[in-house]
C-alpha cells in the first residue's frame, strides 16, 4: 500500500484513503536530520518559517528513500508552504501535488477548491489505480497518521488560550501547565478538533465512499469550514476566533508564532486586538518546529504567568467595603487603567 | 524647507506647500522633457490628491488592475508605491521608527511593515475601500483585509487561480477572473456615487500599453537598451497611470529618443563591452551603491523581470478578458517552475551575461522561487546569483554583504 505524505491538516483523509493509500503528516517524520547536512541536500532561504523549512528535509528524506508509489501532497496555503511544493514538484516530478488552498469560503473559491480536489483525486487514480472498496465492505481503511498534538486535560475556563500555528506535540501546553496554569482551549491547525473534523466518522466528516463530483463540493466545504486559520479572511478568521474565545472564557491569551509567517504575523495582531478589547493580557511569542522550549522563552512565558497570578492574588485582597459605591473588580480595572 | 509632513498634512498651508512642491517638480519635468520625470510629476500629483479632505483613497495591490479606478477618476493608493516614496524622502526616520514600535513582527515585508506603519501615523490617507488580487502575494491580502476591517471599508479580493506551468491558462479561468472584475467596477460606482467611463479609460490605457509594449519589442529585439533599475522605477510608478490622459502622454514619449534619453542603458568605452545583466524581482529604490558598483565592474542592468506588464492593448468593447489576462498570465506568478522557465527563455533570448535574484526582506513569494529558479540558470549555463536585501534600505551591514557578492560574481563574469 502506497503512502501519501502531506503538510498541512486540511486534507480529508478519505479522498486519500478511497484511492488505496495511507495518509501521513510529513511533521511526524522530522528525525531524518542526516538528509539536512548533504551536500546536495534540498533547501529554503533562511527567511522561511520554521516549519517549512523542516518540512522541505523530511520531504527529501521521504522522496528519496521510500517507494517509488509514495508521494507528497501539498496543501498551499500561504507563499512559503506553496514554494514549498513547487520546490519537490520540481525535483521529484510526478510525485508532488500542490493543492492551491484559498483564502476566502465565498462560492467561487469553494468552486475551485471542488475541481482541484477532483484535479488530486484524478491525480492520486492516475498512481496507483486501486478500486475502491465497495459501500458497505468490512475491511478496515487504510491507516491515517496525523499530527500527535493532544490536548493535555479538560479545558479549564479561567485558563490561557493559547493561539499557535503548527505545534508537533504538546510541550507548549505542557509548559503552561508545569508553571501552574490552566490551559481554557488550543486554536492549532494541528489540534485534535481540527484534522479530526475532516476524518469519517466524526460529526461533520463523512463516512468512507467513493469519491463524486459531490463528494468533492462537500470536501471543499468542508475544508474551508474546519479551517479558519491565520491565512484565512480576516473576518472569517476573527469570527472564528471570537466564539472560540466565548466558549473557552479564558483569563488570558498566549499567541506563538511561527518566525518568517506572514500570516502568523498578521493574525497576531488581530488576536491581540480580540484580546484588548476583552480585557484579557495578551502575550506573544516566537517558536519554532518542533517546539522547543528554551530558558528565554520559559522565562518570558513563567514572567507572564506569574504577572496574572500576582494580580489576581492583589485584587483578591481588597476589601470591597472601603470604596463604598464601587461595584467591584471590574472598577478597580478601570481605576488602574485610568 | 517644507518636506514631506507638509505636503501630507490638511489645511490651507499644506495646500499650498503641495502647490508649491508640485510646482517645482513640474519645473523639473519642463527642463528635463522625459517620459521618466513628466511621470514623476503626474503620479506625485495624483497621489497628493489623496491627502485633500473627502477625497476616495482605494488602497489596492500591485497588479490590482488600474483602469478599473482610474475609470472613475480615482488614483490608486498603492502600498509597496507608498512605502517606497516615504522612505526615499525627508519622512525616512519617522516612518522607520514608527515601523519599529509597531507590534506587527520586523520578519514581514518592509513594504507592507511600512505602509502600516505609515497609515496609522497619518502619513499615510486612510482607505475608503481595500481591493485585493490573489497575484502576488499573501501577505499583501491579509494588509489590505486587515486594514480594511479596521477602517470599516469594504473589502475585495479578485480572486485569480495559478496558471499552468505549460500553456495557456484555461478559458474558462480567464471568464471567471474577467467576470469578478466586471461585477467590482460596478460595486466601486455604487460605493463612491460616481459614475465610470470605463471606454475612456481603457482607451488611454491602450495608448499607453501600445507604446510600452513597442519598447519592450525594441528592447527584446536587441535594438534598444534602456537601464533595468530606471526603467523599473518608472513602470513602479507607472501603475498609478494606466487609464488617465497623463500616463497615455508619459508612455508615449517613451517613443522618442529625447523622452527615453535619461533611461538609455549606459555604454562601454571604445574598445569595450559591457556585461549585460537580468534583474529578477524588485529592485532596491535607494541602494545607489550597488548599482554604481555593478557599473564600476563593467556591467549595465538592461532588463527588469518586473516590466513585462501591459505589453499590448484589450479590447475597448470588452476589456474585462485582456485585464484578467494580464493576471492570470503575469510573469511572476504561477509555480516556481513556470517562473525559471519564463526567465531562462527571457535570458537566452536576450543573452545576458548572468542573472541576479534580489531576495527582498519578508517576501516569501520571491526568494520562495529561488532554489528552482538558481537550479534552472545552472542547467541552462547561465551565472546566476541571489542577494539578499531590502528594498527600501539605504546602507547597512545586508548592503555591504550583498556588495560583495555581488563584486565576487562580477569578477567571475
Amino acid at each position: 500500500m502506497a503512502d501519501v505524505y502531506y503538510t498541512c491538516n486540511l486534507l480529508p483523509p478519505q479522498l486519500v484513503s478511497a484511492r488505496g493509500h495511507s495518509l501521513r503528516w510529513l511533521g511526524n517524520h522530522l528525525d531524518d536530520v542526516a538528509a539536512s547536512s548533504r551536500r546536495d541536500a534540498l533547501g529554503v532561504h533562511p527567511m522561511t518559517c520554521p516549519y517549512v523549512t523542516r518540512l522541505v528535509t523530511a520531504a527529501e528524506s521521504v522522496l528519496a528513500t521510500a517507494s517509488a508509489d509514495d508521494c507528497v501532497i501539498v496543501p498551499g496555503g500561504c507563499d512559503a508552504m506553496r514554494r514549498l511544493g513547487d520546490l519537490l514538484a520540481a525535483t521529484y516530478p510526478e510525485r508532488v501535488f500542490v493543492l492551491y488552498m484559498p483564502r476566502s469560503a465565498a462560492p467561487g473559491s469553494r468552486g475551485r477548491l471542488a475541481r482541484d480536489l477532483a484535479a488530486l483525486d484524478e491525480w492520486l487514480a492516475q498512481r496507483r489505480p486501486v478500486a475502491p472498496p465497495a459501500p458497505g465492505a468490512t475491511e478496515s481503511p487504510p491507516e491515517a497518521d496525523g499530527p500527535r498534538l493532544q490536548h493535555v486535560g479538560q479545558p479549564q475556563p479561567g485558563g490561557v488560550f493559547i493561539v499557535a500555528g503548527p505545534l508537533s506535540d504538546d510541550s507548549l501546553l505542557r509548559l503552561i501547565t508545569d508553571l501552574g496554569a490552566g490551559v481554557a482551549g488550543l486554536e492549532s491547525c494541528t489540534a485534535p478538533e481540527r484534522w479530526l473534523a475532516l476524518c469519517p466518522g466524526s460529526e461533520s466528516g463523512e463516512a468512507e465512499e467513493g469519491p463524486t463530483e459531490h463528494t468533492f463540493e462537500r470536501f471543499a466545504a468542508l475544508m474551508l469550514d474546519a479551517g479558519a486559520c491565520p491565512r484565512r479572511s480576516t473576518l472569517d478568521r476573527r469570527s472564528h476566533l471570537e466564539s472560540r474565545l466565548d466558549q473557552a472564557r479564558p483569563s488570558a491569551v498566549i499567541y506563538a508564532r511561527q518566525s518568517f509567517c506572514d500570516p502568523g504575523a498578521y493574525d497576531a495582531l488581530e488576536v491581540a486586538r480580540l484580546a484588548e478589547e476583552r480585557g484579557l493580557p495578551f502575550l506573544e511569542i516566537e517558536v519554532g518546529f518542533p517546539f522547543e522550549s528554551s530558558g528565554p522563552l520559559r522565562t518570558r512565558v513563567e514572567a507572564f504567568l506569574e504577572a496574572q497570578s500576582i494580580e489576581d492574588d492583589l485584587l483578591a485582597g481588597f476589601d470591597d467595603d472601603l470604596f463604598g459605591d464601587s461595584s467591584g473588580l471590574a472598577d478597580l480595572h478601570a481605576d488602574k487603567e485610568g | 524647507m517644507p518636506g514631506m509632513a507638509d505636503v501630507t498634512g490638511e489645511g490651507t498651508r499644506a495646500s499650498l506647500i503641495r502647490t508649491a512642491y508640485l510646482a517645482q517638480t513640474r519645473w523639473k519635468a519642463i527642463q528635463a522633457r522625459t517620459a521618466r520625470r513628466y511621470m514623476e510629476l503626474h503620479a506625485l500629483s495624483a497621489s497628493l490628491d489623496m491627502f485633500k479632505p473627502g477625497a476616495i483613497v482605494p488602497w489596492v495591490s500591485y497588479l490590482f488592475p488600474t483602469e478599473l479606478l482610474t475609470s472613475y477618476g480615482l488614483t490608486p493608493l498603492i502600498p509597496e508605491i507608498g512605502s517606497a516614496v516615504l522612505t526615499g524622502s525627508d519622512l525616512r526616520e519617522t516612518v522607520e521608527a514608527a515601523a519599529a514600535r509597531m507590534p506587527l513582527a520586523r520578519d514581514v515585508c518592509s513594504y507592507h511593515r511600512i505602509a502600516l506603519a505609515a497609515v496609522e501615523n497619518e502619513m499615510l490617507p486612510a482607505p475608503s475601500m481595500c481591493l485585493g488580487t490573489t497575484p502576488l502575494c499573501l501577505g499583501k491580502e491579509c494588509l489590505l483585509e486587515m486594514l480594511a476591517v479596521r477602517h470599516g471599508v469594504p473589502f475585495c479580493e479578485i480572486r485569480v487561480p495559478l496558471p499552468p506551468d505549460e500553456g495557456d491558462t484555461d478559458p474558462e479561468v480567464v471568464a471567471d477572473v474577467a467576470e469578478q472584475m466586471r461585477e467590482l467596477h460596478d460595486s466601486i460606482g455604487r460605493w463612491t456615487g460616481l459614475t465610470g467611463d470605463l471606454r475612456r479609460a481603457v482607451d488611454l490605457s491602450n495608448r499607453a500599453s501600445v507604446a510600452w509594449g513597442r519598447i519592450m519589442s525594441e528592447r527584446l529585439q536587441g535594438r534598444l537598451e534602456l537601464d533595468g533599475r530606471r526603467t523599473f522605477a518608472m513602470v513602479f510608478l507607472g501603475q498609478l497611470l494606466w487609464g488617465t490622459e497623463e500616463g497615455a502622454k508619459d508612455f508615449e514619449r517613451l517613443l522618442t529618443e529625447k523622452g527615453r534619453r535619461d533611461l538609455l542603458a549606459p555604454r562601454a568605452a571604445a574598445d569595450g563591452k559591457l556585461k549585460r545583466l537580468l534583474w529578477l524581482h524588485t529592485v532596491p529604490h535607494h541602494d545607489k551603491e550597488l548599482f554604481e558598483l555593478i557599473g564600476e565592474r563593467g556591467a549595465t542592468v538592461i532588463f527588469e523581470e518586473m516590466g513585462q506588464m501591459h505589453l499590448g492593448p484589450v479590447d475597448p468593447d470588452d476589456p474585462f478578458p485582456g485585464l484578467a489576462r494580464r493576471l492570470t498570465d503575469n510573469a511572476l506568478w504561477g509555480s516556481s517552475a513556470r517562473r525559471a522557465r519564463l526567465n531562462v527563455d527571457l535570458a537566452k533570448h536576450l543573452k545576458v551575461d548572468g542573472a541576479i535574484h534580489f531576495n527582498h526582506w519578508g517576501c516569501r513569494h520571491g526568494l520562495g522561487s529561488v532554489p528552482v529558479v538558481r537550479a534552472a540558470f545552472a542547467e541552462a549555463g547561465i551565472p546566476f546569483l541571489a542577494i539578499d536585501g531590502d528594498a527600501l534600505a539605504r546602507g547597512g551591514p545586508q548592503q555591504e554583504k550583498s556588495m560583495q557578492a555581488m563584486e565576487s560574481f562580477l569578477e567571475m563574469l
